[in-house]
């Protein structure tokens, strides 16, 4: 190249990722090109766990904590002692636009972020509501749930924000400053989901019940040292190539579809819902 | 290293024969006319530089096996072969009979070059009159002879004609091996354009219409790979330079864009 925009050596772009659609490396990695602006700032600072498809997604990809073989010096990694695998795990930081162009041209579809940052692992940023629904419960039941939650939370003075998770729920969010343990944000997610429970049939809120049929099941582990939630504007790897969309309440409201939130859509949303979220940290109590 | 785009004649005939019209008989010698003249390289040990060669590997054992014991084997079904000695082949192999017969004589520009497979030049070998005669015969009218060929083991249908004022004999390919695209599908979805669309369509063809040169194509991966080879002889070190994808292409408009809005921010 004879003009150096970006530190990365691009390969395979013919590549087909979504063989559905038809949708090829040099295309997810416009994607996240374009999304960069909107997408960077809940990245930066996050050991990041990547979903790589290398082969496109209807070959098995794989689950990648630690950064790859390879890795430029450029990209930031922190070296984080693993309990469950007794070892230090190397993971990668995306705090600039060239490693997620890198990140995307290792075909790492889905990007999963902590609900921590590096500097203050064991104390959260984000209170996290998964609010999936299962079948036959739908995503419009899903939708009905976390707007009574938005409700619930309002009454107590805070402010949510929910994105799609890109596959069949949706994610709601508290931003809130990082003062509390995950043992504390858990119990408080837990709790809301619980009171929300006894109030509405279609809610469940416990761990036994997350397989019941028709229902919505409002999850509260994620709130946990070492969990991982779909990072807002991830690409999924599904077939019609969605992406964990941040929305306002207002367009949930009226109801979405979220299969129409992919790769193609979502570049074109002017809005951007989520702007300042991170500028407006809570406290819970 | 041949840079200039005239390829020199060759030295040797590879067949010569008799053109065979009815009862007369013209004396010929044939030379390739087509050659493939692209970069070509060898394979090399990384780590030595020595040649690498082919080895037939048996696929059961994987051990090397010698010629003399290589059949053929002719696939009717998965794995199920009709298997051949060399000599039950050689009794069926098409005799060359040193003789190009042509059966008769079209125009030229009939035959659909789709079938045109390779060229040779056919040189008179004793008898020029007869060979001068038939060359300006095929001139004046435009015609050219159809008949067969037998080159080494294979039997080609072939075209005898004028070109550049000599013969050249043509083999053609034969109908099974090429395709008619009357078979693809989406032929059927044509629709007739629209006259304005048609119109601007013609007029647009018309303005780039041009005579045909075929030196205005160069071979820009060859020059590219002869430059490199020159560099490399005189102990140049060779910076490799990615080519500019259309798909880079395509992302660096957007990475500008991206760009400009961090920058903003």
């Amino acid at each position: 190249m004879s003009e150096n925009l970006t530190k990365v050596e691009f390969t395979n772009l013919k590549k087909t990722l979504f063989p559905k659609l038809k949708i090829t490396k040099a295309q997810v990695i416009e994607y996240y090109i374009k999304i960069a602006p909107k997408m960077l700032g809940f990245l930066a600072e996050r050991p990041l766990v990547l979903t790589r498809f290398p082969d496109g997604i209807n070959q098995q990809g794989f689950y990648e904590k630690d950064a790859p073989h390879g890795t430029p010096s450029w990209v930031k990694t922190l070296k984080i002692y693993s309990e469950t695998a007794k070892r230090d795990v190397n993971y990668v930081l995306c705090n600039n636009l060239d490693t997620l162009i890198w990140l995307a041209n290792l075909a790492a579809i889905e990007i999963h972020i902590p609900l921590s940052k590096a500097d203050s692992r064991e104390k959260p940023d984000f209170a996290f509501f998964d609010v999936d629904p299962e079948p036959p419960a739908t995503f419009k039941d899903a939708t009905i749930v976390a707007l009574l939650l938005k409700e619930k939370l309002h009454n107590l003075g805070l402010e949510s924000c929910v994105k799609t998770s890109g596959k069949k729920g949706l994610h709601v969010l508290i931003p809130i400053v990082p003062e509390y343990a995950f043992r504390e944000t858990r119990t408080f997610v837990h709790k809301i989901g619980q009171k929300l429970a006894k109030e509405h049939p279609l809610v469940v809120s416990e761990l036994t019940e997350t397989k019941k049929p028709g229902k919505v099941f409002v999850d509260y582990l994620q709130n946990s040292h070492g969990r991982t939630m779909a990072c807002p504007y991830s690409l999924r790897a599904l077939p019609e190539a969605t992406v964990s969309t941040p929305l306002k309440w207002s367009e949930v409201e009226k109801g979405i579809k979220p299969t129409e939130l992919n790769i193609f859509s979502v570049i074109k949303r002017e809005k951007d819902p989520w702007k300042r979220i991170l500028e407006n940290k809570q406290k819970l109590k | 290293m041949g840079k200039g785009s005239q390829v020199n004649v060759p030295r040797r005939p590879i067949w010569t024969g008799n053109l065979t019209i009815g009862l007369v008989n013209v004396p010929i010698k044939l030379y390739p006319m087509i050659y493939d003249r692209g970069i070509s390289f060898r394979f090399l040990h990384k780590n030595d530089g020595h040649p690498l060669k082919y080895q037939k590997v048996c696929t059961k054992d994987q051990r090397v096996i010698p010629w003399q014991e290589v059949a053929k084997g002719y696939e009717i079904a998965k794995n199920e072969y009709v298997i051949f000695d060399k000599e039950e082949l050689d009794a069926v192999k098409p005799e060359s009979d040193k003789r190009i017969r042509l059966d008769k004589f079209v125009d030229y520009f009939s035959v659909d070059p789709i079938y045109f497979d390779r060229s040779y030049a056919l040189m008179p070998d004793k008898s020029i009159e007869a060979y001068s005669l038939l060359l300006t015969a095929f001139e004046k009218k435009g015609k050219a002879g159809v008949g067969r060929i037998t080159l080494r083991t294979k039997e080609y249908p072939a075209l005898v004609h004028a070109y550049k004022g000599s013969l050249v004999l043509t083999t053609l390919r034969y109908a099974y091996d090429v395709v008619d695209p009357q078979g693809f599908e989406e032929l059927r979805q044509l629709k007739a354009p629209e006259k304005v669309e048609l119109d601007i369509a013609v007029k647009i063809v018309a303005d780039l219409s041009g005579e045909f040169d075929i030196t205005e194509y160069q071979d820009r991966y060859k020059q590219k790979v002869e430059e490199l080879i020159k560099k490399k002889l005189k102990g140049e070190t060779v910076v490799v330079e990615k080519p500019a994808e259309e798909e880079v292409k395509g992302l660096m408009v957007a990475l500008r864009d991206t760009l400009k809005q961090l920058e903003k921010k």
